[in-house]
């Protein structure tokens, strides 16, 4: 059992202020991820529920236990670090041995939960080896299998995969997938990696210049992102958005062509969101839809992206057939496949219902 | 040849040449000495080891040698605990930037750039039995019966210069550790904190065992000094190692046997380059063996 709350949370460096007040439920079992971009303070908020920086001002209760003033070692969590931070002068063995043994366990208790983990690992030949002579992805498995040992609560993993080549990096991301199914603890997860938090996580938390722009499922925030950030954070390549003018039934671009896209919020202007799948291209200009210029096109084997330029100078994405490829400088037609348009404030960037 | 050799030769030999004469040739000689017989500047017969069994059996220079090597013995192990060890203490309370660690930096290194002399004298000031800061201070205190002629008595002459060698060299180690613990990556010791909050296993499990090669450095370099140690108990002891020898330290006596000194006049070249040669010889092996057997415990981070 695992729940940990945030509430409030703000920190301070010297004058910097770096979270400006953090609210977030996760519940136990839970695997959550913080994604933003850098700088958002997805770590910093991960060093503060570690402990080891501490905060400046709010609460955070572990299973309704205020944990402020609890130190990192005592507080049932273990934590992932970028770089792995083995101790180098440590085998295997020992490296995940020195939490555990800190801990107070028998010496059977240790060797038997090394056992355990290195069998789940497949660290069992390498127990003898020093860091340095382990590759990336084995380094990695040892970090976790030293998290693993001391039986915490919480899983804390800062950028776990930030340090392995793309092969390596979805090889390991299944594995610790499966890890927490597994062990069923409670994980917490940073990354600037959207496919990372797309995969992984059951809750999504979208940091952005110190503060929560959004918390949801990959699926709502991929379907309802509640705002332009989380909107362009979300999805590859990323959503456009336009800047539209709308007399109630169509969509316009001064110069540019109208979409009639069926319902639309009661706004004079707004921003259309549209994912590459979201749009159809026709060569040529129509009346019906909005005019673009073909700047480049991407071709992806079993699809291809086609970047095109509006008449107000956005770059906007689509995904078209591999076989549908378009030349530089030709003249298109965009439609809107009604269904997948988000509409958000020209003011705020929020999501505008319907 | 061609022209990059003939630059490159160019560039090697005048310096090869310069360390040559002037640091090779005398080591060399200085070695040479030691097999002859010597009276003032004027070289005699050739007499084997004749020097060096004198040096170490024949009285009283066995005695003399004997006692200075002690000294010396007490010298090195005093100085790794007050100097040494205590340089790792400061090191790690400037490295956890504790209060006032910004200051601290350069106070603790500020007497290293000072000069020996003056520190001698500084501290030859302050031991002076009556108007010494130290008697002062203790009297001040109230602890007047503490009160002595530090630098006048046996029992305290040698740890009073050692203790104004400590205060003078403290900094070195200290900033050797400094920098060996920054090396450290800060990673590593966010994981320690994970799993303990205490500072002693800290120190001797991670932080210790990872600074290895600035202790390489720092004892090695100690074991040397401590052995070639003459400004210090030359300046606040004298020449002599008075009271009674008891600051006496193979520096200063092979200096007195080599060149003579006030008191005696003697001077005796042959029996001199003996014991340089053979304190040569025992910080040669000793360091040679101090650095292998601490290399072996390095991690490379």
């Amino acid at each position: 059992m695992a729940r940990l709350s945030l509430r409030g949370i703000k920190k301070r460096f010297r004058t910097a202020d770096v979270l400006h007040g953090i609210d977030l439920e996760i519940g136990d079992r839970e695997f959550a991820v913080f994604v933003g971009p850098s700088g958002c303070g997805k770590s910093t908020l991960l060093r503060l529920i570690a402990g080891l920086d501490p905060i400046t001002e709010g609460e955070f209760f572990l299973n309704d236990q205020r944990m402020n003033d609890v130190p990192p070692s005592r507080r049932g969590i273990a934590m992932v670090f970028q770089s792995y931070a083995l101790y180098p002068h440590m085998d295997v063995y020992e490296n995940m041995a020195f939490g555990a043994r800190l801990m107070g366990l028998s010496k059977q208790e240790v060797e038997g939960r090394i056992a355990d983990t290195a069998r789940m690992l497949r660290l069992e030949a390498l127990l003898k080896r020093k860091p340095r002579e382990l590759s990336g992805g084995q380094r990695q498995r040892v970090a976790i299998g030293r998290a693993l040992v001391r039986k915490p609560e919480v899983f804390l993993l800062d950028e776990p995969l930030s340090n392995l080549d793309a092969a390596l990096r979805s090889e390991v991301r299944l594995e610790i997938a499966k890890l927490h199914r597994d062990i069923g603890g409670t994980m917490v997860y940073v990354t600037h990696d959207q496919v990372e938090a797309m995969t992984l996580a059951d809750k999504i938390v979208v940091m952005n210049a110190g503060r929560i722009e959004q918390v949801g499922s990959p699926r709502e925030l991929y379907e309802t992102p509640a705002n332009t950030f989380v909107a362009t954070f979300i999805g590859s390549p990323r959503m456009t958005l336009i800047d539209v003018a709308s007399d109630g039934a169509r969509l316009s671009l001064a110069n540019g062509g109208s979409v009639a896209t069926g319902p639309l919020p009661s706004a004079p202007s707004l921003k259309l969101g549209l994912r590459p799948d979201a749009v159809r291209l026709t060569r040529g200009h129509f009346e019906d839809g909005l005019w673009a210029t073909v700047v480049y096109t991407e071709y992806l084997g079993d699809n291809a992206y086609v970047y095109s330029r509006l008449a107000d100078g956005t770059l906007l994405a689509a995904r078209t057939t591999p076989n549908d490829l378009y030349a530089p400088d030709e003249a298109v037609t965009v439609t809107v496949e009604p269904s997948s348009a988000h509409y958000f404030s020209a003011e705020d960037g929020r999501r505008l219902a319907l | 040849m061609t022209g990059r050799g003939l630059w490159i030769t160019a560039l090697i030999v005048p310096p090869l040449a310069f360390v040559a004469l002037f640091i090779v040739y005398p080591i060399v000689s200085a070695f040479a000495y030691a097999f002859f017989d010597w009276q003032g500047l004027r070289r005699l017969d050739f007499v084997g080891l004749e020097n060096f069994h004198t040096v170490l059996f024949v009285e009283p220079y066995r005695s003399w040698t004997l006692n200075a090597f002690k000294n010396n013995v007490i010298v090195f192990f005093a100085l790794m605990v007050l100097q040494n060890g205590l340089g790792f203490i400061l090191a790690y309370a400037l490295w956890r930037e504790l209060p006032g660690a910004r200051f601290h930096r350069i106070a603790v290194f500020l007497p290293v750039v000072l000069s020996t002399i003056i520190v001698a004298y500084l501290f030859k000031l302050f031991y002076h039995p009556l108007f010494g800061v130290v008697n002062i201070s203790l009297k001040g205190l109230g602890l007047g019966f503490l009160a002595q002629p530090w630098l006048g008595q046996s029992g305290t002459a040698l740890w009073s210069i050692i203790v104004a060698q400590a205060w003078h060299m403290v900094g070195f180690p200290t900033l050797v550790f400094l920098a060996g613990m920054q090396r450290i990556p800060g990673e590593i010791l966010d994981a320690v904190r994970m799993e303990t909050e205490s500072e002693w296993v800290k120190i001797t499990k991670i932080v210790w065992p990872l600074v290895a090669p600035s202790a390489t450095i720092v004892f090695t370099l100690l074991f040397v000094g401590a052995f070639n140690w003459f400004e210090l108990p030359y300046i606040m002891g004298g020449l002599d190692g008075s009271p009674f020898g008891s600051t006496d330290v193979l520096g200063l006596y092979f200096y007195r046997t080599a060149f003579g000194n006030v008191s005696s006049g003697q001077q005796d070249f042959g029996l001199g380059s003996a014991l340089a040669v053979l304190i040569f010889i025992f910080i040669a092996l000793v360091a040679g063996v101090i650095t292998t057997r601490l290399r072996a415990r390095e991690i490379q981070l």
